[in-house]
C-alpha cells in the first residue's frame, strides 16, 4: 500500500491497520509525518495515564447500604402514597369511596339480576348470542306444546256457536295476531329482554285461553 | 485559544506498548469475536433483569466489571478521587431508582456509564453554582479544591499539561477523548452511551486530539526557554 502525506490525516481519523503500517513506514522517510505521527502517538500514550486505578474498600459497603435504605425507602414512600394522603376529609378520598361504593352496588346487581334469572328461558336483560339462542330453544318448544293444546281445543272452537265459544275464538285471534307481531320485532331485536317477556305473557294468556276452551268442552 | 504554558515533549521516548495501542474498531478486529459478544450481551441483560429484581448482588457484580472504570472516569471529569467515589455512589443510587425505565435498548453498562456522566456533570454544574454563590464571600483557600496528587508517571507535567487541555474541551470532545483514549472504550461502546453514532465519535475524538494537539503545542522558542 502506497500513501502520501496528503493521507495521513484521514487515517489518523479512521485509519484501518494496513493504513497505519503504511503510514508508520512512509513516516521513516518524512519528516513532516513522522513528527505528527509521534505527535498523535505520544498524545494516546500520555493518556493512557491519566487512567487510574484505586483501592477504595470502603465504597462498595457505602454504596450497598445506600442502595439498601433507597430500596426500603421506596417502599416505604409507595405505601405513604398510596395510603398516607387519604385525608378522611377529603373530597379525593370521598370521591374514591363513592366511586367503590357505585362499582360493588352495580356489580353486585348485575350478578343477581343475571343469576335470579337462570331458571327462565325468556328472561335476560344481558342476553349475549348462546343466551338468546337458550331463550329461542325453549321459546320453540313451548310454542310447540301451545300448537298440540290448539289442535286439541281447535274442532270445539269452530264447530260451537255459543257466545262463550265465538269470544275465546276472537280472543284466540287477537292473542295470535299480538304473538306474531311480537315475534316479528323479536326476530329484529333478538336480546330485547322486554319483548321476550311480552311474548311470554301472550303464550301464557293464549294456553290459559285454550285450557279453558278444553275445560269447558269436557262439561 | 492559547497554548497552556507548558510545551509537551513530543520526542520524548515512549514505550512499544503505547505505540502499538492504536485501536481501530474495523470488522478485521471484531471478526469471529460474535460468540463472545452474545455472551457478554446475555451476561448484561441477565445481570440488567437481577437489577430490576432488585439483586443487590447484581448491583454488586456491576460494581465488580465497572466499577473501576467507572472512578477513573469519573475522576477526570471531576478532579478527585473523593468526588469520583461520591460520583459513582450517586450513580448506583440512580440506577436503582430508575431502573425500571431500562427497557434494553443499549447494554446495561452501556446505560450504567450514560448515568455516570450525568452525574459527573451535575456536580459540576453544582460546584459551579457554589462558585457563583461565593464569589461575593471572602475568599477561603480552605474552601478552594486543591488538585488531588496522582501517581507518579514518568511525565508529570505532561500530563498536568494535558489534563488542563482537556478540560479545555468542548464537552462532547472530552467525553469521547476520555472514553477512548483513556478508558479504553470503543466507538461502538462511546456512541452508546452518549447516543451519536461511531462515525460522529471517531469525527469528534479526532477534532478532540487536533485541539489537544494544539493546545499543547508550545511556541519553539517558549519551550527553548524552559529547558
Amino acid at each position: 500500500m502506497i500513501i502520501d502525506c496528503n493521507d495521513r490525516e484521514r487515517i489518523f481519523l479512521d485509519g484501518t491497520p494496513e493504513e497505519w503500517a503504511a503510514l508508520e513506514a512512509h513516516a521513516t522517510t518524512c519528516s513532516a509525518c513522522h513528527e505528527e505521527l509521534t505527535a498523535w502517538k505520544n498524545l494516546s500514550a500520555t493518556a493512557s495515564e491519566m487512567h487510574e486505578e484505586w483501592n477504595s474498600p470502603a465504597l462498595w459497603p457505602r454504596i450497598e447500604r445506600a442502595l439498601a435504605e433507597q430500596s426500603v425507602s421506596a417502599k416505604t414512600s409507595r405505601w405513604e402514597r398510596l395510603l398516607g394522603n387519604w385525608n378522611l376529609t377529603s373530597m379525593q378520598w370521598q370521591t374514591a369511596v363513592a366511586a367503590l361504593a357505585l362499582i360493588a352496588i352495580t356489580g353486585t346487581a348485575l350478578w343477581v339480576g343475571v343469576h335470579r334469572n337462570i331458571g327462565d328461558p325468556f328472561v335476560g336483560s344481558l342476553l349475549k348470542d348462546p343466551a338468546v339462542r337458550n331463550v329461542e330453544k325453549a321459546e320453540a318448544a313451548y310454542e310447540q306444546a301451545i300448537d298440540k293444546l290448539d289442535a286439541q281445543a281447535r274442532p270445539q272452537l269452530e264447530k260451537a256457536s255459543t257466545p262463550l265459544m265465538a269470544s275465546y275464538r276472537e280472543k284466540l285471534q287477537v292473542l295470535d295476531s299480538a304473538i306474531a307481531d311480537l315475534k316479528s320485532q323479536a326476530g329484529i331485536n333478538p336480546a330485547n329482554g322486554h319483548l321476550r317477556r311480552q311474548l311470554l305473557a301472550m303464550y301464557q294468556e293464549k294456553q290459559a285461553t285454550l285450557e279453558d276452551v278444553l275445560e269447558a268442552k269436557q262439561q | 485559544m492559547g497554548t497552556m504554558g507548558l510545551a509537551l515533549p513530543w520526542d520524548v521516548r515512549i514505550t512499544q506498548q503505547h505505540l502499538q495501542r492504536g485501536r481501530v474498531d474495523s470488522p478485521e478486529t471484531t471478526s469471529g469475536v460474535s460468540s463472545a459478544a452474545a455472551q457478554v450481551s446475555a451476561d448484561d441483560a441477565a445481570l440488567a433483569a437481577a437489577c430490576q429484581a432488585g439483586d443487590l448482588r447484581a448491583f454488586e457484580r456491576l460494581y465488580q466489571l465497572h466499577g473501576s472504570r467507572m472512578k477513573s472516569m469519573a475522576r477526570n471529569l471531576l478532579g478527585t478521587s473523593s468526588d469520583a467515589e461520591d460520583a459513582v455512589q450517586d450513580t448506583f443510587l440512580k440506577i436503582q431508582r430508575s431502573i425500571a425505565t431500562f427497557r434494553g435498548q443499549s447494554s446495561f453498562a452501556t446505560w450504567s456509564f450514560r448515568i455516570l456522566i450525568n452525574t459527573c456533570y451535575d456536580t459540576r454544574r453544582g460546584r459551579m453554582r457554589k462558585k457563583e454563590v461565593s464569589q461575593d464571600e471572602p475568599e477561603n483557600p480552605e474552601a478552594a479544591p486543591r488538585p488531588e496528587p496522582r501517581a507518579p508517571s514518568a511525565h508529570p507535567s505532561l500530563k498536568l499539561a494535558l489534563e488542563r487541555a482537556v478540560a479545555q474541551l468542548t464537552r462532547q470532545q472530552r467525553d469521547v477523548f476520555l472514553m477512548y483514549e483513556v478508558e479504553g472504550m470503543r466507538h461502538s461502546e462511546i456512541a452508546g452511551v452518549l447516543e451519536i453514532s461511531e462515525t460522529a465519535s471517531k469525527n469528534t475524538l479526532f477534532q478532540a486530539k487536533k485541539n489537544l494537539r494544539q493546545m499543547l503545542e508550545a511556541p519553539r522558542s517558549s519551550a527553548a526557554e524552559a529547558r
